[in-house]
């Protein structure tokens, strides 16, 4: 685990206020840093690496001429790997052995051309920050909610932030993978009150070639956690070309209704819609689904619809098209 | 238009609509045939394929009898004259109408108000056509033009702007309206007031025949051989003189409805036509006896409110409460079905839509598409007793909105703690739908405000949102609201830079006035080159703060003391409380409750401006005031990483809950408030400060240079009581719940005048079941912690910028601006762009 200030701390990415589709009510969703799955279409490429980052974003760079102060402050001078391009705005980070990743050229940056990702952060200060929120939480029974990248990762420091807010009676929410050992799982399960999880895909061979993982532990995490009796919604990103076809989707349902004896809260099949080219392009990363063109909305509304109620009629499951409708309670 | 099909369907419109009817999100009024009722649906393509045009009517009359009464005192010649024009102007009754009357001129036309002014109009008739104007455009024929310009020559030095104008010293000329502008206080100089709600509960109780008599027995116990007596007799007359004008008015169209009845072969209308027709004969003298009956007194009434005054935000009332009585009265003895008073309140409403105020060409700019202006109409909230009202009416007046999608009338809901979820549930259906209708305010701070400037809490209890936002008891006060602005931004660079503004040069139009006499725009209370803390920033912005307040009060009490010499306002003062009780015109004072409400303008923008200097100068010294006044002066050219630095998260911005900037966000409200809290008006009661822009940010931040937030010259500054936003970036990064928490921490008490907090969310930021929950919960919240109000844009981005592309697919595209909701394309290109530059909140 890690430490700031000798406290437990956790790398955070992000965390974004008034989150709403993740977990009931206004919540505050925190974004874990490192994850160990590949999904051809993450949208989030900054939750990947398990070490702060650098971003890129060259409409924010004032240029060489008028500022060039990442330059400047580089320790590694004369072959700095900041790449700037013939008008001196930053084009790429060179990958580079001596850079010690000491991220001074971002701390300088003044317009956040260089932005960095990844931020160690002590467990007082998330704390902090998940308390600013409380009244918007118990209006609405919200709380928080752990994500990622993938939280199991830092699954000790989820735990004792989880205990955290327990103890301040604020609802948890942890979103997860689960492609875990049982007991990092277990452990953060304790100061759980909702989990979400995914089944991306049911077929073993197919679920390594879309995700980078087999999905045996995944699929046995699922089962233990309905076993444990814990609140569980399970969503399934339907992505043309992958894994938006009846079979596909009938596989997971059939799995639901006879393995975990349809013992979920809701099921939600939640359209991919290719979001965060622009993070792929500040990484300086390809997408890997960069040639996808998603279809128009009166498109895939519909389709995502009918596979919901073709569950729902033919599996008897709780399954429902997006993450907008509010969970059962 | 991809975003216009966001969620739910929108299946065919029922004439009563379930609760949790939902119309879809961010869809506008996009949509074919809103209404169930056929008669709506016409009456609304009808509206729509009429141009906006002027009538010389009223004008005409005016000027003649302005000529021919002479003589008389001008509270008589007033009355004289509105007499006359009731009396003569042509009225017309239009196809399927079951409510009737217009404003001195037909549908969509606006009538001509000489008295206030009219050379603008005339220079703009001959010099810049107003059928050539890019928005708020008017098709004006050739008759009517001439005639315009035939009584142009009758006005001149008679008019109130000219006698306002005249009382001005230079000193005072050089940061008003006609100079540097860091005070608007010119709104009034050349139109009317507005900003009143009429007595309905009295008039609906006795009618114009029950005032009548009130006054006639007033009268007859005056000693007339004191001059006291002697005064209000005189007052007592005119206000009868007006008496029979108002009911010979609205009895013409008692007889024009029988004469089209035995004229029309269509057996359905001529029923309508007859019953129209009774209708206006009870209520031209007698109280109301029906609903329909009602809606036809309140219509017609407040419409000579306007044909009086010129003024806008003539405000409607709290509908549900007022009507409730003769609604559930027809219910219970069938009089009249659900289902039909579902369609008068839509008629209604179209009838609200077709009112026209003529605005100048500068006004457009800023200010635009606001059509008639501040017709505000609330429903919801408690009684004097503190009780909820929600009832039937409630639900349908946001029904009535849903199936007309027009901009009118200004819609305000009133929440309490003990207002029904259902309510909110349909409130919040309606406010996703996009077009920015209705706002919403809260009971208790808005109550506070108001028992805070003397009225008592059950009068409190009782107040609507008039014009804009304006807290005032309806039926009982004349409160100037929006008497003025007063531009934050622009003071506290004067308050920087030795009392001048930064870049001052002789291309000003004000150089030689000001600094080429030796002088500066305001005093000279310190700089940046020579502060040492920043407490001294602090003392120097308060002392220009003062001298800015002190000279606007001035100069809105010269042109309140103008208005009580030169127009007096008979029928006003019939239907507001207190005139006819002290025998006083409304305009000296006569109202019960009097007030005088100028706005404060840029207040993020300020709060940003200051807490950047504290920071940079101060705490870190990263630069000197001397090197942050060149960068100003430079534009930020040759200083980029500063501008980028200030305008990053690197600084304390207002709107991120946190304290830092929130902390002198409050200082910059303090400072305004208590500079204009409770002093006098020239008619009497206190001067209430407000915070919110409507559209001026625009206005006010053109005439500002550079600012240390981050702004470069010529921006807007920040819109009403929001955080700010640059060219650069927004500078609210932590989501709604922060804005919420920041706007909070301000004293809203004080504040009694209004605030409005502009929300623009992307709509799917909002969609489903748990965004619809997730935003009455943020509501909730927000109002727990105090705050005042709200108001919602939800049109996507993509949607306005598709618009700006296609106007002519976007036509029924309404929008919420500031103050109130227009036609997207009508705007000028100035307030499309900072609508769209606003914070989206989006959350995918």
């Amino acid at each position: 685990m890690l430490f700031k200030n000798n406290e437990p701390a956790g790398l955070i990415s992000n965390i974004q206020k008034y989150t709403i589709h993740d977990g009931p009510g206004i919540r505050t969703e925190i974004f874990f840093k490192g994850c160990n799955m590949r999904c051809l279409w993450c949208s989030n490429p900054e939750t990947i690496d398990p070490s702060p980052q650098l971003g890129i974003y060259p409409a924010k760079c004032l240029s060489l001429a008028k500022c060039g102060y990442c330059v400047k402050i580089c320790p590694l001078v004369g072959h700095s790997p900041l790449v700037h391009d013939k008008d001196g705005t930053i084009s790429s980070i060179r990958q580079s052995a001596e850079c010690k990743n000491c991220l001074k050229c971002a701390d300088v940056c003044p317009g956040r051309a260089i932005k960095l990702w990844g931020e160690l952060m002590a467990l007082s200060e998330l704390m902090a920050i998940i308390e600013e929120d409380r009244s918007f939480y118990e209006r609405t029974g919200g709380g928080v909610t752990l994500s990622g990248g993938e939280v199991m990762l830092q699954w000790e420091f989820a735990a004792i932030l989880l205990a955290k807010c327990k103890e301040a009676s604020i609802n948890t929410c942890v979103e997860t993978a689960l492609n875990c050992p049982a007991a990092h799982m277990e452990a953060v399960y304790e100061h759980t009150d909702l989990v979400i999880t995914d089944i991306k895909h049911m077929d073993a061979k197919k679920h390594l070639q879309i995700t980078g993982a087999g999905n045996e532990l995944i699929l046995k995490n699922i089962k233990r956690t309905v076993d444990l009796g814990k609140n569980l919604v399970i969503r399934t990103p339907v992505v043309i070309g992958h894994n938006a076809d009846d079979t596909s989707i009938r596989a997971i349902g059939k799995f639901i209704r006879d393995e975990l004896s349809g013992r979920i809260i809701q099921y939600q099949l939640l359209p991919y819609r290719k979001m965060g080219t622009e993070k792929y392009d500040s990484l300086c990363l390809q997408y890997p689904m960069s040639d996808y063109v998603p279809p128009e909305r009166e498109i895939w509304e519909p389709e995502i619809k009918r596979l919901a109620a073709m569950l729902e009629s033919e599996y008897g499951l709780p399954a429902v098209a997006g993450s907008g409708q509010k969970l059962p309670t | 238009m991809t975003t216009t099909k966001t969620t739910t369907t929108s299946d065919t419109p029922l004439a009563i609509e379930p609760i949790d009817r939902e119309w879809g999100v961010g869809i506008s009024g996009l949509t074919e045939n809103p209404s169930p009722f056929p008669r709506i649906n016409k009456m609304l393509q009808r509206n729509k394929n009429t141009d906006t045009t002027a009538d010389a009517a009223r004008a005409l009359i005016i000027t003649e009898c302005f000529e021919k009464y002479a003589m008389h005192p001008r509270h008589t010649l007033w009355a004289l004259a509105l007499r006359e024009v009731l009396e003569r102007v042509p009225i017309n009754i239009w196809p399927d109408e079951l409510i009737v009357g217009e404003l001195a001129a037909p549908p969509n036309s606006a009538p001509i108000y000489p008295e206030f002014s009219i050379d603008w109009l005339c220079d703009e008739l001959v010099n810049l056509p107003l059928d050539s104007r890019r928005n708020d455009r008017y098709v004006i024929d050739e008759k009517t033009k001439n005639d315009i310009l035939s009584i142009q020559g009758k006005w001149k030095g008679k008019t109130l702007s000219e006698a306002t104008l005249a009382t001005y010293t230079e000193e005072e000329k050089k940061g008003s309206h006609l100079g540097a502008a860091v005070l608007l206080e010119d709104l009034y100089i050349y139109a009317g007031i507005g900003h009143v709600t009429a007595n309905y509960e009295k008039l609906f109780k006795i009618g114009f025949g029950g005032i009548r008599r009130e006054i006639e027995e007033r009268s007859s116990m005056l000693d007339i051989a004191h001059p006291d007596g002697l005064k209000k007799h005189q007052f007592y007359d005119a206000e009868l003189i007006m008496l029979d004008g108002v009911s010979a008015y609205i009895a013409r169209y008692g007889r024009l409805a029988a004469e089209m009845a035995n004229a029309e072969p269509d057996a359905t209308r001529r029923a309508e036509l007859l019953r129209v027709s009774g209708n206006c004969l009870h209520v031209a003298e007698g109280a109301p006896r029906d609903f329909w009956e009602a809606i036809q007194l309140w219509h017609i009434a407040t419409n000579m409110i306007i044909i009086e005054t010129n003024g806008h935000s003539v405000s409607y009332g709290r509908f549900d409460k007022l009507f409730y009585p003769y609604y559930k009265n027809d219910i219970a003895t069938s009089a009249l079905t659900r289902e039909f008073m579902q369609e008068l309140i839509e008629h209604s409403f179209i009838k609200i839509h077709e009112l026209r105020k003529i605005r100048d060409k500068n006004a457009i700019v800023f200010s635009s598409g606001t059509i008639m202006g501040g017709t505000a109409l609330d429903v919801g909230g408690v009684d004097e007793d503190g009780n909820d009202i929600t009832n039937d009416l409630s639900y349908m007046v946001l029904d009535a909105h849903a199936h007309t999608r027009i901009p009118n009338p200004w819609m305000g809901v009133r929440l309490h703690k003990n207002t029904p979820l259902e309510f909110k549930t349909k409130v919040f259906n309606v406010i996703r739908i996009g077009t920015g209708e209705p706002k919403i305010f809260n009971d208790e701070p808005m109550i506070q405000s108001l028992t805070n400037y003397g009225r008592n809490l059950s009068d409190a209890r009782n107040y609507i949102g008039v014009g804009c936002v304006e807290p005032s008891v309806p039926g009982k006060t004349y409160g100037w609201h929006d008497s003025g602005s007063v531009n934050l931004t622009k003071i506290m660079q004067l308050s920087i830079n030795g009392g001048k503004c930064i870049g001052c040069s002789a291309s000003c139009k004000q150089y030689a006035a000001c600094v080429g006499a030796g002088q500066t725009l305001g005093p000279d209370t310190g700089s940046l080159q020579s502060f040492h803390s920043f407490d001294e920033v602090m003392e120097s912005y308060d002392k220009q703060m003062k001298y800015w307040c002190d000279a606007l009060i001035t100069l809105i009490n010269k042109n309140d003391l103008t208005h009580q010499r030169l127009k007096p306002l008979p029928y006003l003062s019939l239907i507001i409380e207190g005139c006819i009780e002290k025998g006083i015109d409304i305009s000296a004072g006569g109202a019960t409750y009097n007030g005088s409400g100028p706005q404060a303008v840029g207040i993020g923008t300020t709060a940003d401006a200051l807490s950047v200097i504290k920071k940079l100068v101060f705490d870190d010294k990263t630069v000197t005031g001397a090197e942050l006044l060149e960068a100003l002066s430079a534009d930020w050219e040759g200083h980029e990483p500063l501008y980028a630095l200030v305008n990053s998260d690197r600084m304390h911005h207002y709107g991120n809950d946190d304290d830092y900037a929130d902390d002198i966000a409050r200082f910059v409200m303090a400072t305004y408030c208590k500079h204009i809290e409770h002093r006098p008006t020239a008619h009497g009661g206190e001067f209430t400060p407000g915070v919110y822009s409507v559209t001026n940010n625009v206005m006010h931040g053109s005439v500002v240079t550079a600012t240390p937030d981050g702004r470069k010259s010529g921006e807007p500054v920040s819109d009403c009581i929001g955080p700010a936003h640059t060219s650069c970036c927004s500078h609210d990064r932590r989501g709604p719940t922060a804005v919420a928490k920041s706007v909070a921490k301000l004293d809203h008490a004080r504040i009694g005048n209004g605030i409005i907090l502009n929300w623009k969310f992307a709509p799917s930021a909002v969609s489903g079941e748990s965004g619809r929950d997730s935003l009455i919960g943020l509501m909730d919240t927000y109002f727990e912690d105090n705050g005042m109000q709200s108001q919602f844009s939800i049109i996507g981005r993509e949607t306005m910028l598709a618009a700006q592309q296609n106007p002519e697919k976007y036509k029924d595209l309404v929008v919420r601006i500031a103050g109130y909701s227009a036609y997207f394309v009508e705007l000028s290109p100035e307030l499309q762009s900072d609508l769209i530059g606003r914070t989206e909140l989006s959350f995918d």
